[in-house]
């Protein structure tokens, strides 16, 4: 349709110009951090984008594949992780005693700077898989019962009444209520989650791993002014994995639970 | 009394009284109300706001136990009752549940039940059909109108063919023009279901048009004041609104209210 395709380009053309725009101040300070400043070791502070864009390239395949290694082992510790911290949220919204009980414990974790936490992590169980999952897990963990656990209590009363007077069983009032209400909020836990799960992973492969996108990070760093263009490169590929993490989350979001007031059509509140 | 109505009691009410912890001081919401409905009568409970109408209904449905008094429903006690799914319930808000098909917001109660689906789906359209809204199984409650939102409420009340059908101001968020003909379409569905019903509304027209009998409750304490006979002939029509009879209605039910 006409109509459509001048709201697509209306929203899509702003965003090229942007990122196009940025991309060109980039490219321009970067010639004149090493051109007219002359500054020492300008391209280190701020490369060429065409030259980072062309290791990416010239690299992609190491990357991707160093990328996937963290990326998998981000994703078992988040599916870890998520499954917990929705199981706890459930025990918590069925007893008070619970929450009570575990959910001072689940805060304090979270005071662990999680930089400190992964050498232990590592020291420990001395497998670099191992610590990626645990500690992906660990950062999953909380944002997804926080979230979980308010959806489960957001229930409007009245829904609750009703399932009450038609004297519905416990699982009943989770399976037909309880769990579709705590979508949104399990969804808003997992966005928040995801991208902090492969910063995670990544973090740990700083510690001395083998593979994963964190470890040619390290080594590109460390190498110095010559690695300048992958040690980008890298970071670049750490944000995309971020990004990646979250979209995926948002696409399965409209799947499950597409009947949100967000994916309404416009003017669909009647 | 309507044709449908019989001698027998449905729902009778003994003493009850309702008392509330509220901060440091106690309310007492009802004061010894007494009062029986009968199988098949349509009833109304009329009063201004902190009468105490509504957790009358509540106490009628066992959402919440009374603190004083006896509570009989079909013989049993309320609670009993509810567990023996004898009830609909139709609150002031629809409650629809937003992730389900407008089809499978009425035959929640029956998948509670445990009743087949291919029972289910045909007992849906049957409902729909009967509330007028034969087109719109599929789409979800957000796509329907506050009118058409209450209506799918109705069918699924419904659903179980419940003994007692409680409604708690169910037009009351409704324009005028809607609730009247929502009025209309509701005698018209009980004229076919026959059950007992138990309506709760602020609207003296309303309760008149729609009742065998008016229980006119009044404020502090929230206690029974008087008992209507609505005496107009059934099925009732629209242009009854508009007879000497009604507005004598309106105006003894007034009465009652000028006399506490």
């Amino acid at each position: 349709m006409k109509g459509g395709s001048i709201f697509v380009r209306g929203r899509l053309l702003p965003l090229f110009v942007w990122i196009f725009g940025l991309l060109l101040i980039w490219e321009g300070t970067s010639w004149m951090l090493l051109h007219v400043v002359e500054t020492p070791l300008a391209q280190s502070k701020l490369p060429y984008v065409h030259e980072v864009l062309s290791t990416l390239w010239k690299y992609s395949g190491t990357l991707l594949k160093e990328g996937a290694a963290t990326f998998g082992n981000a994703g078992v510790g988040f599916l870890i992780g998520a499954v917990a911290g929705a199981s706890l949220a459930v025990l918590m919204s069925l007893s008070k005693t619970i929450e009570q009980l575990t959910f001072p414990y689940a805060i304090a974790s979270q005071m662990i700077p999680i930089l400190g936490l992964a050498p232990i992590i590592y020291g420990i169980v001395r497998d670099e898989q191992t610590s990626r999952i645990i500690i992906s897990g660990y950062i999953t963990f909380f944002p997804v019962a926080l979230n979980m656990l308010r959806g489960l209590r957001s229930v409007d009363p009245s829904a609750l009444e009703l399932m009450h007077s038609y004297a519905a069983k416990p699982w009943a009032v989770y399976w037909k209520l309880r769990f579709p209400a705590a979508l949104p909020g399990l969804f808003g836990g997992l966005k928040i989650a995801a991208p902090l799960a492969v910063t995670g992973a990544i973090l740990v492969e700083l510690m001395g791993a083998q593979h994963g996108i964190g470890v040619i990070m390290l080594r590109n760093l460390y190498y110095g002014s010559s690695h300048t263009y992958m040690f980008w490169s890298t970071v670049i590929v750490g944000a995309l994995l971020g990004i990646v993490s979250y979209w995926l989350i948002s696409l399965i979001e409209r799947l499950v639970a597409p009947w949100q007031p967000e994916f309404r059509p416009k003017g669909g509140s009647r | 009394m309507s044709l449908l109505a019989t001698n027998i009691p449905e729902i009778q009410l003994e003493n009850v009284e309702m008392r509330y912890r509220a901060e440091a001081a106690e309310v007492l919401a009802l004061h010894q109300v007494s009062l029986d409905i009968a199988k098949g009568e349509f009833v109304s409970l009329l009063g201004p706001s902190g009468c105490g109408k509504t957790t009358l209904l509540r106490l009628m449905a066992d959402l919440i136990a009374p603190t004083g008094g006896n509570i009989v429903v079909a013989g049993k006690s309320a609670k009993e009752a509810r567990l023996a799914q004898k009830y609909g319930i139709v609150f002031q808000s629809p409650v629809l549940y937003d992730w389900r098909k407008v089809k499978h917001n009425i035959t929640l109660p029956l998948e509670l039940m445990g009743v087949k689906k291919s029972i289910r789906e045909e007992r849906a359209l049957e409902l729909l059909d009967l509330v007028g809204l034969q087109s719109f199984a599929d789409k979800y409650p957000w796509q329907l109108s506050g009118g058409m939102q209450q209506r799918v409420a109705i069918a699924r009340a419904l659903s179980m063919e419940p003994e007692i059908l409680l409604m708690d101001e169910p037009f009351s968020a409704l324009d005028e023009f809607t609730r009247e003909r929502l009025n209309e379409e509701l005698l018209s569905v009980w004229s076919k279901v026959q059950n007992t019903i138990v309506f709760v509304t602020h609207s003296i027209p309303e309760s008149i048009f729609l009742s065998d009998r008016v229980f006119v409750l009044s404020p502090h304490p929230g206690r029974l004041s008087a008992v209507v006979e609505i005496p107009l002939p059934r099925p009732r029509t629209a242009e009854m609104r508009n007879s000497p009879e009604f507005f004598e209605l309106i105006a003894s039910i007034r009465d009652s209210f000028e006399g506490v």
